[in-house]
């Protein structure tokens, strides 16, 4: 037996109040460690974006269209502008499932001949591309939205427009599936000439007008100077443009989302804190049932900072364990979550899985808590007089 | 005041309580292998001038141990003379608040007297820093609790071998120690039993295991019998007086029992504070 034993050992004094108060620790882990995933996995899904591709937009906002004209230009660029290996655009269309209309997924009016030359990550059977190709109202999704949805080539598909307001007709001609993890498996893509021709008629002033446009760069090509070379283009334009790398557009996305992931941060704050609390309370009860005990260990020699030692080391010990539970209990239960949000929740959560950082931080967070959570019993307990302690009956 | 005039002023008293009597008889009766301060009290009575043989191991010259509750002052010791002599077993009676555990208390090493000096084992308790103290505990006393005060989620192996974890002693060695102990209470086959699994005298057994282990000079024990039925307590004094007559361990015991003041070799009375 040994000090750091005889501290562990005291752990399991009572083992209903042990049991309860690990997994108190567990719990309150388990849901810091959920909601630090799902943070990293709302930026990571940016992080992951790719780095090859830019993203050209309106100078003010996202949300501004673009004048088709610019994409011309911008695919004229093909060797004027140094780096850009070839071009897209896109337009937010924003629709939903007629029934299940609380289930999101983008849908996007793309440039058929151009977008998958750019999207080099998404793959498409030959046949079935050149049957999207073929058909102006046909659509390709993915794999997930497939599988969610229960489509496969062939169906035809009705949405109902929010941004453009109709009902809208289509039928699946392709399936793509990812060739990297973040890429999002779950778009509707159609075709732009669709939309364009169906706003000549019903809305010609938001007719040839383009969401934002795609760059794909030369693997060599420095990001940044593309950017700028682009955006020089336009730069007289009464509509200027802002470029820049896939991966800095979803951020600025994110950034609208900043009130949500600044609330989550804090409540991930908050819980262990609670979490601190309450182990604090645990130990301090625990403390005061053993007074007499720490006044036996005092009179046989066991000096205070022993005394302290033990109860924090009994606090650590109830934070590595509950820290342990916790994670046993987040590995099943939230990457298992994860991969079913990957599938269906792809285009916000395209990584969902428990990073090991933070496995390792939340560890490290529980350990380091308990044994601040121990430190005010600790203190009172090495104060203890030997005397009066040895008085308390045990 | 030395051991003899006690025992003579105690003897003396025409109106001496029934305890006071079985102790007088105890001690007028030939004891094997007597201790020279465990000469019968007619002895006592005829040479009171006699000092102890052996060297005092406790010396407390005028202490005096004062307390304060709020503003009112307690004197519990008052000029407290005192000598105990090496491999003696004596036991402090008198009444609750007369002030036994208090000297106990000091004499372990637990408290320090708020004046008079206490010498005890050659160390002037009175001078030595609280660490000083607490490690000079764990190597010259052991402790024997009323209420056994055993850790329940140790092992009896294990609660013996608690005062080892403060020395250098390696596992291996600590353990075979702690065996022994055990075997000496007789307990060797309760080892790997933890407290609640243990009768209240095997409990005591465990405690005084845990008070020799380390091989202290001095026992001093808080009424070890004040848990126990008369069998139990008679084993547990039994093995007391084993301790010392073949360990020669010095032992300083609190009672409220008679018949445990009368397995002792001295016995000293104490209320309010002073030595009768």
């Amino acid at each position: 037996m040994t000090l750091v034993g005889l501290s562990i050992k005291n752990v399991s004094r009572n083992r209903l109040r042990a049991v309860l108060t690990v997994f108190g620790v567990a719990i309150a882990l388990l849901a810091f460690v959920f909601i630090r995933t799902t943070l990293d996995a709302w930026t990571g899904g940016a992080e992951h974006a790719a780095q090859d591709r830019l993203g050209t937009m309106h100078k003010v906002t996202f949300t501004m269209d673009l004048p088709r004209t610019y994409f011309d230009e911008l695919d004229g660029t093909r060797g004027s502008v140094p780096g850009v290996k070839a071009a897209t655009y896109q337009s937010w269309f924003g629709a939903k499932h007629p029934v299940r209309e609380q289930e999101f997924f983008a849908t996007i009016a793309v440039d058929t001949d151009t977008f998958f030359q750019v999207y080099e990550d998404m793959e498409v059977p030959a046949e079935q591309l050149a049957a999207w190709k073929e058909d102006r109202q046909g659509a390709i999704i993915g794999e997930a939205l497939a599988k969610q949805f229960g489509w496969s080539v062939g169906d035809d598909v009705t949405l109902v427009g929010t941004i453009y307001p109709g009902d809208w007709k289509f039928t699946i001609e392709g399936i793509y599936t990812a060739k990297r993890r973040a890429v999002d498996k779950s778009q509707f893509l159609f075709h732009w000439k669709y939309l364009n021709e169906s706003m000549k008629e019903q809305a010609p002033a938001r007719a040839e007008r383009i969401g934002w446009m795609t760059t794909l760069i030369e693997g060599s090509a420095r990001g940044a100077e593309v950017a700028q070379a682009i955006d020089a283009r336009f730069e007289e334009r009464d509509i200027q443009t802002r470029t820049m790398s896939e991966r800095a557009l979803n951020m600025e996305f994110l950034g609208s989302f900043g009130a949500i992931l600044t609330a989550l941060d804090v409540v991930s704050g908050v819980i262990l804190v609670i979490m601190m609390l309450i182990l604090g309370n645990t130990i301090a009860m625990s403390v005061r049932e053993r007074t007499n005990e720490y006044g036996v260990l005092l009179a046989l020699g066991f000096r205070p900072k022993h005394i302290a030692l033990f109860v924090m080391g009994e606090g650590i010990a109830v934070g590595l364990l509950g820290g342990l539970v916790g994670l046993a209990l987040a590995y099943p239960f939230i990457n298992g979550m994860g991969r079913w949000i990957e599938d269906n929740m792809g285009s916000f959560f395209p990584y969902f899985q428990i990073p090991p950082h933070v496995a390792i931080t939340s560890l490290a967070l529980a350990m380091l808590l308990a044994g601040l959570a121990a430190v005010i019993p600790a203190y009172r307990a090495s104060r203890l007089d030997v005397i009066d302690a040895l008085r308390r009956i045990g | 005041m030395s051991d003899e005039d006690v025992k003579a002023e105690t003897d003396s008293k025409p109106d001496a309580d029934a305890e006071t009597k079985a102790k007088a008889k105890a001690k007028a009766e030939p004891k094997p292998e007597p201790e020279p301060q465990a000469k019968p009290d007619a002895e006592a009575e005829t040479k009171p001038e006699v000092k102890p043989i052996k060297p005092a191991i406790i010396r407390c010259q005028g202490i005096g141990r004062t307390f304060w509750r709020g503003k009112e002052r307690l004197d519990v010791l008052e000029d407290l003379d005192l000598e105990i002599a090496e491999g003696s077993f004596e036991a402090l009676m008198g009444p609750s608040g007369s002030g036994k555990t208090t000297l106990l208390n000091l004499i372990a090493g637990l408290d320090r007297p708020s004046k008079g000096r206490l010498d005890v084992a050659g160390r002037n308790i009175g001078e030595m820093s609280d660490a000083a103290l607490a490690k000079w505990r764990s190597q010259t006393i052991g402790f024997v609790f009323q209420h056994f005060n055993l850790i329940p989620v140790l092992t009896a192996l294990e609660n013996v071998q608690l005062p080892l974890l403060l020395t250098k002693v390696p596992s291996s060695e600590r353990k075979q120690r702690a065996q022994t102990a055990l075997r000496v209470v007789g307990l060797e086959d309760r080892m790997h039993h933890r407290p609640q699994q243990l009768s209240g005298g095997q409990e005591q057994r465990v405690g005084i295991a845990r008070a020799i282990v380390h091989d202290p000079k001095i026992i001093v024990a808080d009424e070890p019998t004040g848990e126990l039925d008369r069998q139990s307590a008679d084993e547990v004094l039994t093995l007391l007086e084993r301790l010392n007559r073949e360990f020669g361990k010095t032992i300083l015991m609190v009672t409220h029992d008679p018949a445990a003041a009368e397995r002792a070799t001295v016995l000293r009375k104490l209320d309010k504070g002073r030595l009768l």
